[in-house]
């Protein structure tokens, strides 16, 4: 009996994923669709291997992140110090909190036709645009985490007689870093969907979200779920890095 | 000598008090009065910079203009037909996501067979981003509403799915203790137990389902459609509008943070009816 | 071992041992309805190298007079002076032992022990040094590179104290330091404090609710009383060092001082 429940559980779980995958390949074989406009499991794993084969693929995945990475590096850096700077001072919280909830409200695509306007339709448009996504998330979290700093730590620093600036950089921000660590995994998160939509809504140019886009143009279904594929991988291997760095971060910590 | 000594404290407090991060306890006028002052300035500016042309109005319309390009959408019912279909379209869409949603996490949460079949798939299926489904979809439905109701129900069902078998799963196993005490049956046990134990975390879900939904249309309508309140944003763009743009940019923002606003304002009161009840 | 050894003073220290004059102090608390006077006109003085206790009930006032002989907090009502000045604030003069040992978590114990130099003028080998003696001082030898999670309670306390005394402080306070300890590591830090005072002779100011451990340390005990926080007696501790808890001397005097608690 044990040894039966033993297998139980991922035979059930693979039964759903093989009869769909099996029903998909049946029918396109028999042609009950259009072949010429739905792929089959096939076509898709030949167009897959086919860009894996010449690069294009990595290339596109490659220009995807760096284009991610762009907009992270200017947006995290401004989403923490603006975090620390609310946190720090009750009146900046209380002359900008407001106006930024405001803003965040506004559903983040909607950006995109005003950025495009003042920064153009190319590279600048969209490294703004991921750039803004990823603003968000660190600036809570890193206010989150300022405000929440230990306070009895904040007291030590007191009695050490720490000037602001080192009790800042000493005390609190190390003591706000987990929270700040959560707040850059969701920017992570973020931060590639946006580079996804920017590559739908800015011009084209190398990506992988161009690639799809194109893919779509020219009716290449298979083309379309490979590089669905790839987005889906990166982005769940940058949430699994991400989540991996701030569980090492919280056990150093003892917590 | 006391007194001087007691003054001289005052200095110090007065530092003391700064270096707390403290300013004196204002009251909510205050604070409201504070909170307008960057929006207040920023419009003041706005209005200078494109009087003294500091800015083109190809770059930045002046606020009078978008005033006037609200007013102008308003009145010839184009504001009123194109936010009408793109709430119809969240609604339907988040019906349909929440629906599906509620059911295969109440599956998930309740059953353990049911658990074991549909996790790797749908696990899977929520790592896929809602954006990178819209292309392909686009190939077989066009730009039609079913890709619109589609992609925005792909949206919401993630957040829903997820809260909903979490929400069943994490229902204090106390309380579910105390339902087998009493010799309840499985649908006893949903209804008096399961159920409201499961239910904060599940209007948690249907709100960032919801949530979601209205991003979702905003993509959908900036990448493949013809109408819609964030169309008009695109085609105003497009023709050059800018007031026109900015002014459906307003209408976008004002009616996701009344839809987020109400959302939360349900959810707390729900919360704290069902919640407090776990003893 | 009686008399009271006196401090070498180093240079970036005074030359001349300080006494620590609390004047009038009055500290009045507004809570919603009414005010609560924590303190009100305390007056009490600390001589150099001396180990004073201070005990009382909740509410008494005794911490609150700790924090603000340490700066942390302000008088509405007199003044406090350290060697003459008038306090004003935190100082490396005066160090805090909390009563939880507040250890930076991120930090190992040698780098928590330096945050309390960050200001000092010494050099970076006077640094090391300083460290690794207080290091030895408390007892935690072989520990420098350890990280607060893997210390127990007691050890940590220790830390605290090495990072108090690192500093080279006039007078060192302590809130309760081992409250938050077993019973059998407060024995031995009891001890162990002993040690580092009269190795040391800094004056030390402990406030404690442990009336043994008020008379195990101290050469004088003050006793407060609450509603509002006053001094309600003072008694000598004139016994000779070690001091045996059993001893028929020892419990009279913690007798004294309890019937002095019990009379408020």
């Amino acid at each position: 009996m044990r040894r039966a429940v033993a297998w139980r559980t991922p035979a059930l779980g693979a039964l759903l994923p093989l009869a769909l995958i099996a029903t998909w390949q049946i029918a396109a074989s028999a042609g009950t669709f259009d072949v010429g406009l739905w792929a089959s499991p096939a076509t898709v794993l030949r167009a897959a291997s086919a860009t894996v084969r010449d690069g294009s693929l990595a290339g596109d995945v490659w220009a995807s992140l760096q284009r991610d990475v762009a907009g992270l590096a200017i947006g995290v850096p401004v989403g923490l110090i603006v975090g620390t700077l609310l946190a720090l001072s009750r009146l900046g919280d209380a002359l900008l909190g407001p106006s930024l909830s405001a803003v965040r409200q506004v559903a983040l695509f909607t950006w995109v036709p005003l950025i495009s306007l003042w920064l153009g339709n190319d590279e600048p448009g969209k490294i703004a645009f991921i750039a803004y996504a990823v603003f968000f998330p660190v600036m809570l979290a890193t206010q989150a985490g300022v405000r929440g700093a230990d306070p009895q730590l904040r007291e030590v620093a007191r009695t050490l007689c720490l000037t602001s600036w080192q009790s800042l950089r000493r005390v609190i921000l190390p003591a706000a870093l987990p929270s700040i660590a959560a707040g850059i995994h969701l920017a992570l998160v973020y931060g590639w969907l946006a580079t996804i939509g920017a590559e739908y809504l800015f011009s084209a140019g190398p990506g992988i979200g161009s690639a799809l886009m194109t893919g779509r143009a020219q009716f290449r279904m298979d083309q379309v779920i490979v590089g669905m594929v790839a987005i889906a991988v990166v982005g769940m291997l940058l949430n699994v890095l991400a989540g991996a760095a701030e569980r090492r971060l919280l056990q150093s910590r003892g917590l | 000598m006391t007194a001087q000594a007691g003054i001289a404290a005052r200095p110090a407090a007065a530092a003391m008090a700064r270096w707390s991060f403290g300013w004196p306890r204002s009251g909510p006028i205050a604070a409201a009065f504070l909170a307008l002052i960057v929006p207040a300035s920023g419009l003041a500016i706005w209005r200078i910079a494109t009087q003294q042309a500091w800015v083109t109005p190809l770059m930045l319309p002046a606020p009078d203009a978008v005033a006037a390009a609200l007013r102008d959408l308003a009145r010839s019912g184009d504001l009123t037909s194109n936010l009408g279909l793109s709430l119809r379209r969240v609604v339907l869409g988040f019906g349909f996501g929440a629906a599906i949603g509620l059911a295969a996490g109440g599956a998930m949460g309740l059953s353990r067979t049911a658990e074991a079949m549909l996790r790797p798939l749908l696990l899977s299926f929520v790592q896929v981003p809602v954006l990178a489904w819209i292309p392909l979809l686009m190939i077989p439905l066009g730009i039609g509403e079913t890709l619109k109701l589609a992609a925005i129900g792909i949206s919401a069902f993630t957040p829903v799915f997820l809260n909903t078998a979490k929400g069943f799963r994490n229902v204090a196993p106390a309380l579910i203790e105390v339902g087998t005490l009493y010799k309840f049956n499985w649908p006893q046990r949903v209804r008096h137990i399961l159920l409201p134990g499961a239910l904060p975390t599940l209007f948690t879900g249907l709100r960032l389902g919801l949530t979601q939904a209205w991003q979702a249309l905003i993509v959908v309508e900036l990448v493949a459609s013809t109408d819609g309140i964030g169309y008009v944003t695109v085609i105003a763009r497009q023709m050059f509008q800018f007031d026109q743009m900015l002014a459906a940019m307003l209408v976008i923002g004002v009616v996701g943070f009344c839809l987020d606003r109400s959302l939360r304002f349900a959810e707390a009161r729900l919360v704290h009816r069902f919640g407090g009840a776990a003893a | 071992m009686d008399g009271l050894p006196l401090r070498q003073h180093s240079a970036t220290a005074g030359l001349r041992p300080a006494t620590l004059d609390v004047r009038n102090i009055s500290r009045v608390f507004s809570a919603g309805s009414g005010s609560f006077h924590a303190l009100q006109d305390v007056t009490l003085s600390v001589a150099p190298g001396e180990f004073l206790a201070i005990v009382g009930a909740s509410g008494c006032g005794k911490s609150t007079l700790l924090r603000l002989i340490a700066g942390l907090d302000v008088p509405d009502r007199g003044d406090i002076r350290l060697d003459g000045k008038t306090i004003d604030g935190p100082s490396l003069d005066r160090g805090l032992i909390f009563q939880e040992p507040r250890l930076m978590p991120w930090l190992t114990v040698e780098q928590n022990i330096a945050l309390a130099l960050e200001n000092a003028a010494v050099t970076r080998q006077e640094r090391a040094q300083s460290i690794a003696d207080h290091i030895a001082l408390v007892g935690l030898r072989g520990f420098e590179h350890a990280y607060p999670r893997q210390l127990s309670g007691g050890m940590a306390q220790r830390a605290a104290i090495a990072r108090g005394l690192v500093t080279r402080p006039e007078i060192l306070l302590l809130d309760e330091p081992f409250g938050a300890l077993d019973a059998l590591t407060k024995v031995r830090l009891q001890a162990e404090l002993q040690r580092v005072w009269l190795a040391e002779g800094i004056t030390m100011v402990l406030v404690t609710h442990d009336v043994e451990e008020a008379v195990f340390l101290a050469d004088r005990v003050v006793v407060m009383a609450p509603r509002p926080g006053r001094v309600s007696a003072i008694q000598k501790v004139a016994l000779p060092r070690p001091r045996d808890r059993t001893s028929g001397a020892f419990v009279a005097c913690k007798a004294a001082i309890l019937a002095a608690l019990g009379a408020t």
